[in-house]
């Protein structure tokens, strides 16, 4: 078979079985289309990516949200269509998918995990990649932040693509450190949680009112990208792809980067169980549930806590996170790891119940707003459940 | 009274969550109508060497080159581990207590010598998942946690395990789990570990106020008993 027949007939296959998963209520579909793409042409990601103009979007927090923000922004500054990942499918079959879809756009934004960017660097060559933030999240996988940051600083190397960073993260200082074109953005600096000591010498890091200097030489940077101080989480990374978008050649509208600042996009889904709307937030690690539980308003609070592989198997960095904003509310604990939530906040002081499930949470509650925070894999099977998916059930009560 | 506990560097030795043990201790001796106070002891700030408990978690291989550096410098710790004080440490805290480890840039260096143990490192791969042990002490319930770590831990003679794994991998030698030695509890086990063993947190307060009145405390015994059943279920 000649290349492009096989790459014709590869999509070909990844369009079919996406749509028979997806009529089979098996799931979304990108990542079994991927898979079936890649069975037929393993080189399929590198011929898709070729002569695109493409950017990556990776770090812990934000990738999802930062991708569909990006591809938006791009698309409404350059008045073209953009070919972008769907759902959050980051490792090598979602990516294959996403290229795949509309083979013809020539910008593409994809969300990439973090141990596969230095693969997906090589084979998309992107024009762009942002880097977000890095901080401690499913280490049973990465075993320790600084690996991730290791990875990414022997892999930027060299000139050919512009890096854009949270020039506050020292993680991300080092991973760029010997890269040829980083745009860095700057929120006035602050500590970060996980960085005590130097990403690139482990020795103590001096931090004074937010930024760090180390004397093996690594230290706060000038900017090139001044962002307010104070800005939340989400805000900060609207920052960061307004400035991926203009360096793609979009034209962004000062009133639209006001309005993404101000109003970031943030992953709250609006869910009906058992006839309660509940507001539900996707939060992954210690560094999420504190940025999510600073936004939770409602009285009647669920947290839903699972352990499996991509949610973190170990939940010890429950412990990491200060509840306080629960305090006085209503709080029900769901999900497999229910009972290692429960014990932790009560061990701060607030009240909780658990349940089995979000319809038991919910009747537990009086008619005021509901809100939840979910980890990973409870986010999306609560998802799945509500486009009327077959779900994983949630293990054992 | 009060029971004075001191929590080491959890900026550079809290990577997986062991800060939460100080919590567990402290609610725990609350429940039973003991005053705690919290010591927590940040970089360059000497070691006090009259607290009742101490506590050092697990940490990345930099940040635990370095607590162990000013450790050494310090030399509060020993201090106070000499005169009697517990001494609960976990994963890269176990084996900065022993006599040896492996230094991040190779070879091995020298530890702070309270337990009589030696860290090594092989081509093995990261010890990475739940474990589950029978304590070496009876009267005690089967023990779990999550263990994540490169170093294989061989103990001295003298020295008697935490417990015998029932699954997970442990010290990595003779299948056995941590080490206690007199005043000294030593783990790889995260989870809290005393957040999920609520016996253990127990252990630990009665060696500094002797007997304890009971104390049921039941989101920490739903935690327990679910971990448990879960665990030596499969």
């Amino acid at each position: 078979m000649s290349k492009s027949l096989r790459l014709g007939v590869a999509t070909a296959v990844g369009e079919f079985t996406g749509l028979a998963s997806r009529a089979l209520g098996r799931g979304r579909g990108e990542t079994i289309a991927g898979r079936a793409i890649l069975a037929v042409d393993s080189g399929a990601i590198k011929k898709l990516a070729a002569g695109r103009d493409i950017v990556l979007v990776s770090g812990t927090n934000g990738k999802t949200t930062t991708t569909t923000n990006l591809s938006k922004v791009l698309e409404f500054g350059t008045d073209e269509d953009v070919s972008t990942s769907k759902f959050g499918a980051n490792m090598r079959a979602g990516i294959v998918a996403a290229l795949a879809a509309k083979p013809r756009n020539r910008y593409v934004v994809l969300e990439c995990d973090e141990l596969y960017l230095p693969e997906m660097y090589r084979l998309v060559e992107p024009k762009v990649i942002v880097l977000l933030n890095l901080s401690r999240d499913q280490l049973h996988r990465t075993g320790e932040v600084r690996k991730v940051a290791q990875l990414w600083h022997d892999t930027f190397t060299r000139d050919d693509v512009t890096l854009i960073i949270d020039r506050d993260d020292p993680f991300l200082e080092y991973a760029v450190a010997n890269a040829g074109h980083v745009v860095r953005v700057t929120f006035g600096g602050r500590k970060h949680p996980d960085a005590a000591t130097c990403p690139q010498c482990s020795e103590l890091l001096d931090w004074t009112a937010g930024d760090y200097k180390c004397a093996c030489g690594l230290g706060s940077k000038l900017a090139t990208v001044r962002g307010e101080r104070a800005l939340s989480g989400p805000a900060r990374n609207s920052v960061l792809a307004i400035e991926a978008a203009r360096l793609m050649g979009a034209v962004v509208p000062i009133e639209m980067v006001q309005d993404l600042t101000a109003n970031p996009p943030d992953r709250v889904v609006e869910n009906v169980v058992a006839g309660r709307t509940v507001n539900t937030r996707l939060a992954k690690n210690p560094e999420s549930w504190r940025n999510t539980l600073a936004q939770v308003s409602s009285n009647n609070v669920i947290l839903a806590v699972n352990a499996r592989g991509i949610d973190g198997k170990d939940t010890s960095w429950l412990w990491d996170v200060d509840y306080s904003a629960l305090v006085g509310k209503n709080v029900v604990c769901i999900g497999e790891r229910r009972r290692d939530v429960a014990y932790r906040i009560s061990v701060q002081g607030i009240a909780t119940k658990v349940a089995g499930s979000f319809e038991e949470a919910v009747a537990l509650f009086d008619d005021q707003p509901i809100e939840a925070v979910a980890s990973y894999t409870a986010f999306q099977d609560l998802a799945a459940q509500q486009m009327g998916l077959n779900v994983k059930t949630g293990g054992r009560k | 009274m009060t029971i004075s506990i001191v929590r080491l560097y959890h900026d550079l030795m809290g990577t997986y969550g062991d800060q939460g043990n100080a919590e567990v201790l402290i609610h725990r001796a609350k429940a039973r109508g003991i005053d705690c106070e919290l010591i927590e002891v940040t970089p360059h700030m000497p070691v006090p060497t009259s607290g009742d408990i101490y506590l050092i978690g697990g940490g990345e291989d930099g940040p635990q080159t370095a607590s162990l550096r000013m450790l050494q410098k310090d030399g509060g710790l020993n201090v106070a581990i000499d005169r009697g004080a517990t001494l609960f440490a976990v994963c890269a805290g176990f084996q900065i207590i022993g006599r040896e480890l492996p230094n991040p840039d190779g070879g091995s260096i020298e530890g702070l010598a309270l337990l009589d143990a030696i860290t090594i490192v092989d081509d093995s791969p990261r010890s990475v998942g739940e474990l589950v042990i029978e304590p070496s002490v009876a009267g005690l319930p089967v023990f779990t946690g999550f263990e994540n770590h490169q170093g294989l831990t061989e103990l001295g003679p003298e020295v008697r395990p935490l417990g015998r794994v029932i699954s997970g991998v442990g010290n990595g030698f003779d299948g056995i789990e941590g080490a206690w030695q007199g005043n000294i509890i030593a783990t790889y086990m995260h989870g809290p570990a005393l957040a999920r063993n609520p016996e253990l947190a127990d252990v630990l307060l009665a060696n500094v106020v002797g007997e304890l009145a009971p104390f049921e405390d039941e989101f920490a015994n739903e935690l327990a008993r679910e971990r448990r059943a879960t665990l030596t279920a499969k």
